[in-house]
């Protein structure tokens, strides 16, 4: 475990709103503790773990893990183990095999206070004031009630719910309520993030809330994990990703690296025979689609340029040249396969 | 132990913070007293004047009729100058010795004259008019078109209509027509229809509508049958004079108890509202334990549905989630309870107060139901019911609350949940009908059975607790409660630990047990 793992007030009560959380300086710095940089272990470990609910396997033998200060995509259609997963490391669930490590503890319990979690399913208690919501929750991680209180509000102002941090959570719209427990979430300042689906049910402006709020825990060096379904989210916030379908991993690393799993595609628009473009090097395969529009497929590390200047050199007359990367959507729709279809319709 | 605070804090706050829950509070003793001040007002402003008709073809009953229900009238109206007397008798005056006023005339009439008369020189000076209480039953003669002496059939006929109150009935003696209640028709060969050969079969016939209100007939068939009784005496006969004085011989009976101080063993109202007042507690703890429970169950319902359980099992132990919330509806309970309790007392020691300085404590009118608020306050304050009620409440809210805490914790909606909350309501229904037998026998085979079941220790100690039971059974039944409330706590905890997360189907009861193993 990081020795920044427990600060007894890493809260700046005097300091206003916009600093409302300090960044934790081993993450950003690496002589913070005045010595030389250690390699931080990670903040988030599973190695072979798998869970199952009597005959049916829910996780196949995971194992991944997360740096520090890294936002970390947790990526596969509905049913693919994801909450089974974020369950098992917080330790509402034990996994069957394998074994767990967050922010260095074999179990999420034994450092609950230092762990921020918005579940799949949101719920708040109705009868509650959103901010009492908010202190209450950060109480049990350990903040004085006091203290809680004070944070309750500060945060609220900050993301536009001051004018209801006396109403009731009953009487808040779907999203407004949303936002009260990712804020409830965060309020204890956890170094150890994890939000299950945040996105789901929120309007477009909410979700450029919360992904603010993703943006500003990530600037001051906290490490988030969120699972989602929806690509464009995972591609904008995501610095690593995971992909997980039928209760195993299929992917794991960067953007980049997703995305060099699949072919790059050029479209080309021409009413000239483009037939030699297949000698081009990289090039897998070459579609004409008709009406003079062609596809060439492309290894990752290809040069889509190359095809560029091969129809330079033959003079040949272009109407349209797109040699567009494959996105984070492709990657998914073809690694996952038919299983797909749901999360693009969600999307 | 921190979180476990937090969390009853919470669960307390949840509740007790409403309106809702004060309000319901106190409508509860409000409720409880107007359901006893309600049928007394009622009595006094709202029955109305019930007229009737009577008609003794005999010419033996008329008299006797008249005079039972006249002294029914002036009993009332004894009762409420009384009343009078209290709220207008002259600071430092005595209440006047003589109380002849209190009798009634020959024909059974209450002489009002007379008692204030009686009264004039104790009352205060220019003391308010006595407003007599309006009469129950008035006599009403008979139309002047008709007859008594048609033929009772025709009488009947004639009178149908009024009684059905298809018509106003329009007596003859100018007052305005009013809804007739009933027609008492008394044949001329009627002789009360006693077993015999020589008598006849006529019966005395009460027309009425009305079948619910029974007060009338009843008045009429007890002085008819003691106009009966008299005559058949008088035929075989004995003085008229003679069968009065006998008549009116009472058995003087007086009950004793032995467990009392000796010179003090005889028993009266207080040692009767000594061994019912714990039913009273019974009764509230049932009350209490079953609506709190509710509280409990609902909580959980609602945290579990919208999954805030994962949320609060990321930050404390299933055991601290489910102690917390025991701890805090608990709390919810006892305050419950105090304030009932508490305006119990306070309404209590108002009457009590007022019966032991107010006029009528010089004792003039002797009036055991005055003294009942002064006998349940001192009852409360001398025997241990208060404190044998918290202690009971609180094992009994464990044990119950537990199982609940455990069920609540298997089911994901309030259907579920409720579907098994019948057998529990079932299993909580003994304790509630066994309430009216326990008193009647609190050391008893059947009490000393069903006091050693520990789930029904709670409501059968309680109601055993003023009929000084064995110090065996006292002590025995304590100990096998509380050992039994730790192991149904633990083993209610095993099963909440897994329940709480888990979502679906609730598990089979085998199933369950399992979960208490694993």
């Amino acid at each position: 475990m990081l020795p920044i793992a427990r600060r007894p007030k890493v809260w700046d009560d005097a300091a206003g709103p916009e600093s409302a959380f300090r960044p934790i300086p081993a993450l950003h710095s690496s002589s913070a503790f005045g010595q030389s940089a250690p390699v931080p272990s990670p903040a988030l470990e599973l190695h072979h773990v798998s869970k199952s609910f009597g005959a049916f396997q829910a996780v196949r033998d995971l194992s991944f893990a997360v740096p520090q200060g890294c936002v970390f995509g947790f990526l596969g259609p509905n049913g693919a183990g994801k909450t089974t997963t974020l369950r098992m490391v917080l330790d509402i669930f034990r996994p069957t095999s394998g074994s767990i490590a967050v922010l260095g503890a074999p179990s999420a319990f034994d450092v609950r206070h230092r762990i921020g979690y918005l579940p799949e399913e949101k719920g708040l208690y109705k009868k509650m004031k959103s901010w009492a919501v908010i202190a209450y929750l950060a109480s049990l991680k350990g903040i004085d009630r006091r203290t809680a209180g004070r944070r309750a509000r500060v945060l609220l102002e900050r993301y536009g719910l001051g004018a209801v941090a006396e109403t009731k959570i009953e009487a808040l719209s779907k999203g407004m309520a949303q936002k009260v427990q990712v804020l409830a979430a965060i309020a204890h300042e956890p170094e150890l993030v994890i939000f299950d689906e945040p996105f789901s049910g929120l309007d477009p402006v909410n979700q450029a809330v919360l992904e603010e709020v993703i943006t500003t825990l990530r600037s001051e060096g906290r490490t988030l994990v969120f699972s989602t379904h929806v690509m464009q989210h995972a591609e904008r916030l995501c610095d690593r990703l995971l992909i997980m379908s039928r209760g195993a991993k299929i992917f794991e690393g960067t953007l980049k690296e997703a995305r060099r799993t699949q072919p790059v595609r050029v479209r080309l628009h021409s009413e000239e025979d483009l037939d030699f473009l297949s000698a081009v090097p990289g090039a897998t395969g070459l579609e004409a689609r008709g009406g003079g529009e062609w596809e060439l497929r492309l290894t990752s590390d290809a040069d889509p340029q190359a095809v560029l200047e091969a129809c330079f050199a033959r003079h040949v007359r272009l109407r349209s040249y797109n040699a567009a990367e494959p996105t984070l959507h492709d990657v998914f729709v073809n690694l996952v396969g038919p299983e797909a279809r749901e999360a693009r319709a969600d999307a | 132990m921190r979180n476990v605070l937090l969390i009853a804090w919470r669960e307390f706050a949840e509740n007790a913070k409403t309106k809702g829950f004060w309000f319901g509070i106190f409508t509860f003793p409000a409720i409880l007293m107007l359901s006893t001040q309600i049928p007394m007002v009622l009595e006094k402003k709202a029955t109305p004047i019930r007229h009737f008709v009577l008609v003794d073809q005999s010419g033996k009953f008329d008299g006797a009729i008249s005079k039972a229900v006249n002294e029914n009238e002036a009993a009332r109206m004894i009762h409420a100058f009384r009343d009078y007397l209290a709220a207008n008798l002259a600071p430092g005056k005595p209440f006047p010795a003589d109380r002849q006023w209190l009798n009634h005339t020959p024909e059974g009439l209450f002489d009002l004259g007379a008692a204030l008369a009686a009264v004039r020189s104790v009352l205060v000076s220019n003391p308010p008019p006595f407003l007599a209480p309006r009469p129950k039953f008035v006599r009403a003669p008979l139309p002047d078109a008709l007859a008594s002496t048609l033929p009772l059939a025709e009488l009947e006929r004639c009178l149908r209509p009024y009684v059905s109150d298809q018509q106003r009935y329009a007596p003859s003696n100018g007052l305005p027509p009013v809804a007739l209640f009933a027609a008492v028709l008394i044949p001329s060969d009627y002789d009360g229809g006693l077993k015999s050969s020589s008598r006849s079969n006529a019966v005395l016939r009460f027309w009425s509508v009305n079948q619910a209100d029974g007060e009338l007939r009843s008045r009429i068939e007890s002085a008819v049958t003691s106009e009966l009784r008299l005559r058949e005496y008088q035929k075989k006969g004995l003085d008229a004079g003679v069968i009065r004085q006998i008549e009116d011989i009472d058995a003087r009976v007086e009950q004793f108890n032995p467990l009392k101080a000796v010179g003090e063993e005889k028993a009266g109202l207080a040692d009767t509202l000594r061994q019912w007042a714990p039913s009273a507690f019974v009764y509230l703890l049932w009350v209490a334990i079953f609506s709190i429970a509710q509280m409990l169950l609902n909580g959980l319902i609602e945290e579990k549905s919208n999954r805030i359980i994962e949320v609060l099992l990321s930050s404390v132990t299933p055991g601290e989630l489910m102690i917390g919330k025991l701890v805090g509806v608990a709390a919810v309970g006892m305050v419950m309870l105090a304030a009932w309790i508490g305006s119990m007392v306070a309404v209590l020691g108002y009457f009590a107060f007022t019966s032991s300085h107010g006029p009528m404590a010089a004792g003039a009118v002797a009036n055991p139901v005055s003294q009942i608020p002064r006998d349940l306050a001192t009852l409360l304050s001398d025997t241990w019911l208060l404190p044998a009620f918290g202690m009971y409440f609180l094992l009994g809210y464990v044990l119950y609350a537990s199982l609940i805490m455990a069920l609540g914790s298997t089911c994901n909606t309030v259907k579920d949940a409720q579907n098994y909350m019948a057998v529990i309501v079932l299993f909580l229904m003994v304790p509630l009908l066994s309430i009216p037998f326990i008193p009647r026998d609190p050391n008893g085979s059947f009490a000393t059975l069903m006091s050693w079941i520990p789930p029904y220790t709670p409501f059968i100690m309680m109601n055993r607790i003023t009929a000084h039971p064995p110090a065996f059974d006292v002590v025995g039944t304590l100990l096998l409660l509380v050992l039994f409330d730790a192991l149904v706590l633990w083993a209610c905890g095993r099963i909440f630990r897994i329940g709480v997360l888990r979502t679906g189907q609730p598990p089979r009861f085998l199933q369950a047990l399992a979960w208490i193993r694993r």
